[in-house]
């Protein structure tokens, strides 16, 4: 889909550049600029009140979605409209398998949550890996069409496996997590941090913030790495990759299965936020196409393959909807009714599309691109 | 460059840890000087109530509705005195009928109110389950299946939809249109409101030997054409809807069609006064709708009294969610003055109250309720209605509101 849409990844500097005399800087500014945004972080839920965090946690999950299909749209050059199927899987999969045992109306294997979670990013893996023959065979808009059986798949699946999603009507409750025996819910310990409780709200960010950390770490030094150089090679030219002794339908098969397995994480993270696992009544909802559209949306405004663009993408498709309608219930923004009336969720849709067609008319790289540049100029200018 | 960046992460850091951080939890619970016990809100002049409504997803229309009869109750409500010499003020939120949005909204809404009169679709109910438990807030979803009610702080007012299916069937046999062991067909959306309808049919044709077709459909599902006439390849005696109005309106135009022509039932959300003005209109006539809340123009003293308050208060064009919303602001009144004997207006008083609450009136907007038994449907009595374009509301009653013998051996699913 990309296949001159980027001709670069986020690697700190270009072989090509003249050599600079501080360029041997750039690493670890941009090192402590990343643990200055660690520091913030780690620090919000000592300042804001439960449901911004709830918001923050939002955009979380739809991070580590979206570095998953960045990697396999934008680094191994395969559109992929399934992602909503694999958060669904992931989500179905920590459920069943943290769900208790005994229950008469759904399937529960009773494990640790800690290892559920995992769990579900295998299984989700492994869908993901069953899905290759098909995704290394096709590309382009042809895979990307293929790939979106399986929302469908799964809208038939959660409707009808009710053992396992507890089906439409209720849905399930997914068991709390906790680590080791540390709950991460109101329950437990007693602990405050300067002042400040920490409950539920606060744990389950930080938890999401572990999650979404590791999950960067992982795809950047997979980008950087041998991994990433074979998905680019597949995605530039399959027949040159093939040459250089890159096996293509490994490669394709391994950034999907990668892929997969980010959305099987995204899933999980989405049943612990919402508490409840329900599939979808219809092909809308929260495992739906318009899911899998927004996390295209994601990667497409951040820049395709750029891990840390997925983040900001994800910062604007997932975040903008909550915090307008947060401000707009405090400040009474858009609180008009009816028909044409303006509303936050209207308004967000219509800045998020107008920042995918701005991104692809103006800037094809993305706001990452935007970002290298701007960083380039500072360097250039010292 | 080192320096700056350096110093730009050093000024966040300190800019952060030199504001205070957040407060802790304000536990605001204590008594007044009447010795009225106050918790999350309520203050000493007013009680603050809910609303998590949609003004801009696909259900805006009825969220407005709804919310609109919830404002006409709150005015009459506080123009009669109040609660405990506190006024009743409304504290609205639109999530859009999306779920994500309303699990953001939740924390923000939270700790202003003491519970909800309006708690609009049922993704949004699903998601908020575990937090009303949490936080013992009652609220009175507008979403009428009896999986909800395993959940003690859930208020349903009116009947469920597996009740008015059961009703409505007995209705049908009662008037000679199917007989025991016939077969009929039912058309559902795969979802809470579907299922629980469908839960109503299997019921029925257990006590009455009859074989159901079921047939299972999407919300957004526009043509019935092939389920109809799959339906009449079956040999129904009569088709079940618990569908959108847009599909009740394919179904009942196929129906005719085809030939088929036999009795459409459908419950509450089937039916919409704009199939009237729809081409299917001319099909409706072998439609049998039952509910337990009345339309909006319904023939009844305080119908059409909240139908004047309307028209003097609001311009857009109302619809059945007004006297609804309306009727769940009476019945939380109630519950709000028998709190206040109770000399309790915290959350648990709430409940406790709500629990007391044994004959709740709306004065016929709905069927009396009866919220003592936790588990149970609150009323079983639904009304029998045709379409009718003369009439006003475009219904017509042809049958006033009534408790079928199956309805009463009726176990919900959550019923102790």
């Amino acid at each position: 889909m990309s296949d001159s849409a980027v001709s670069e990844v986020d690697a700190p500097a270009e072989p090509q550049s003249p050599p600079r005399p501080r360029r041997d800087l750039a690493k670890p500014v941009r090192a402590v600029a990343w643990l200055a945004l660690l520091v913030v972080l780690l620090a919000l839920p000592l300042y804001l009140d439960a449901a911004w965090l709830k918001a923050g946690q939002y955009m979380m999950i739809g991070a580590v979605g979206a570095i998953g299909l960045t990697l396999v749209v934008g680094q191994a050059g395969q559109l992929s409209l399934a992602h909503a199927f694999f958060l669904l899987a992931g989500g179905t999969a920590y459920s069943v398998l943290s769900g208790p045992t005994g229950d008469d109306r759904v399937v529960g294997f009773g494990l640790d949550p800690g290892l559920s979670l995992l769990g579900a990013v295998v299984v989700a893996a492994l869908l993901g890996l069953a899905f290759a023959p098909v995704a290394g065979r096709l590309r382009g808009i042809y895979l990307g069409v293929a790939s979106l059986a399986l929302v469908f798949l799964g809208l038939y699946f959660g409707q009808s496996a009710e053992e396992l999603t507890g089906g439409t009507s209720t849905g399930r409750t997914p068991a709390p997590f906790s680590l080791f025996g540390f709950p991460f819910t109101n329950d437990g310990p007693e602990i405050s941090l300067l002042g400040v409780p920490i409950r539920q709200a606060e744990r389950t960010w930080y938890l999401f913030l572990l999650l979404t950390v590791v999950a960067f770490v992982v795809a950047r030094g997979a980008v950087r790495g041998r991994v990433g150089r074979s998905w680019r090679a597949v995605r530039d030219n399959e027949a040159a990759a093939a040459v250089m002794g890159v096996s293509v339908m490994r490669a394709k098969a391994g950034a999907f299965a990668v892929s997969s397995a980010y959305g099987g994480l995204a899933g999980a993270m989405t049943v612990l936020w919402f508490d409840i696992l329900k599939p979808d009544e219809s092909e809308f909802g929260t495992y739906g196409i318009n899911v899998s559209i927004a996390y295209l949306a994601m990667v497409i405004i951040g820049g395709l393959g750029s891990v840390s663009g997925a983040l900001v993408g994800a910062l604007i498709v997932n975040g903008l909807p909550q915090v307008l309608a947060l401000y707009s219930a405090d400040l009474g923004w858009f609180s008009g009714t009816g028909d044409g009336a303006l509303t936050p969720i209207l308004v967000s849709s219509f800045v998020y599309g107008a920042a995918i067609v701005l991104v692809v008319l103006f800037e094809p790289g993305g706001l990452a691109a935007i970002g290298r540049r701007i960083t380039r100029k500072t360097q250039e200018e010292k | 460059m080192k320096r700056t960046h350096l110093a730009a992460a050093l000024a966040a850091v300190l800019v952060l840890s030199a504001c205070s951080t957040k407060a802790g939890d304000a536990g605001s619970s204590g008594s007044d000087s009447s010795g009225v016990k106050t918790g999350k809100g309520v203050t000493a002049t007013e009680v603050t109530l809910g609303v998590m409504t949609d003004k801009s997803g696909v259900f805006k229309n009825l969220g407005l509705g709804v919310t609109q009869g919830n404002e006409l109750w709150a005015k009459d409500f506080n123009a009669a005195g109040g609660v405990c010499g506190r006024q009743v003020k409304l504290e609205e939120v639109d999530h859009g009928y999306k779920a994500d949005t309303a699990k953001t909204l939740y924390p923000q809404i939270e700790p202003k109110v003491l519970g909800f009169v309006q708690l609009l679709g049922s993704p949004v109910v699903a998601a908020l389950k575990q937090n009303l438990a949490t936080d013992k807030t009652v609220a009175a979803p507008a979403s009428w299946s009896s999986e909800l009610l395993d959940n003690p702080y859930v208020m349903i007012v009116g009947t469920t939809y597996d009740l008015e299916i059961i009703d409505g069937l007995s209705y049908l046999q009662e008037q000679g249109l199917i007989k025991d062991g016939d077969t009929i067909g039912h058309v559902y959306i795969d979802g809470e409101y579907g299922k629980n309808g469908l839960r109503g049919s299997q019921f029925y044709a257990k006590k009455h030997n009859l074989t159901v077709k079921e047939v299972k459909i999407t919300s957004t599902d526009s043509d019935l054409t092939n389920v109809v006439t799959g339906l009449k390849g079956a040999g129904v005696k009569a088709i079940v809807l618990t569908t959108t109005p847009a599909q009740t309106g394919s179904a009942a135009a196929t129906n005719k069609a085809l030939g088929l022509n036999v009795p459409v039932l459908g419950n509450n959300p089937t039916f919409d006064p704009a199939l009237l003005k729809s081409p299917a209109a001319g099909a409706l006539d072998k439609l049998t709708i039952v509910a337990s809340s009345v339309p909006f123009s319904a023939d009844l003293p305080k119908a059409k009294d909240v139908a004047a308050k309307f028209k003097a208060a609001y311009k857009e064009t109302p619809n059945g969610g007004v006297p609804y919303g309306y009727a769940v602001g009476e019945v939380w009144g109630a519950v709000l003055k028998k709190a206040c004997d109770n000399k309790d207006l915290t959350r648990d008083g709430i409940a406790a109250a709500l629990k007391q609450t044994t004959s709740a009136s709306t004065d016929n907007l709905v069927a009396a309720l009866d919220f003592s038994k936790p588990g149970t449907p609150a009323t079983r009595q639904v009304y029998a209605a045709t379409p009718d374009a003369s009439a006003e509301g475009g219904v017509k009653y042809v049958k006033p509101l009534f408790e079928a013998p199956e309805a009463k051996e009726y176990v919900a699913p959550h019923q102790k």
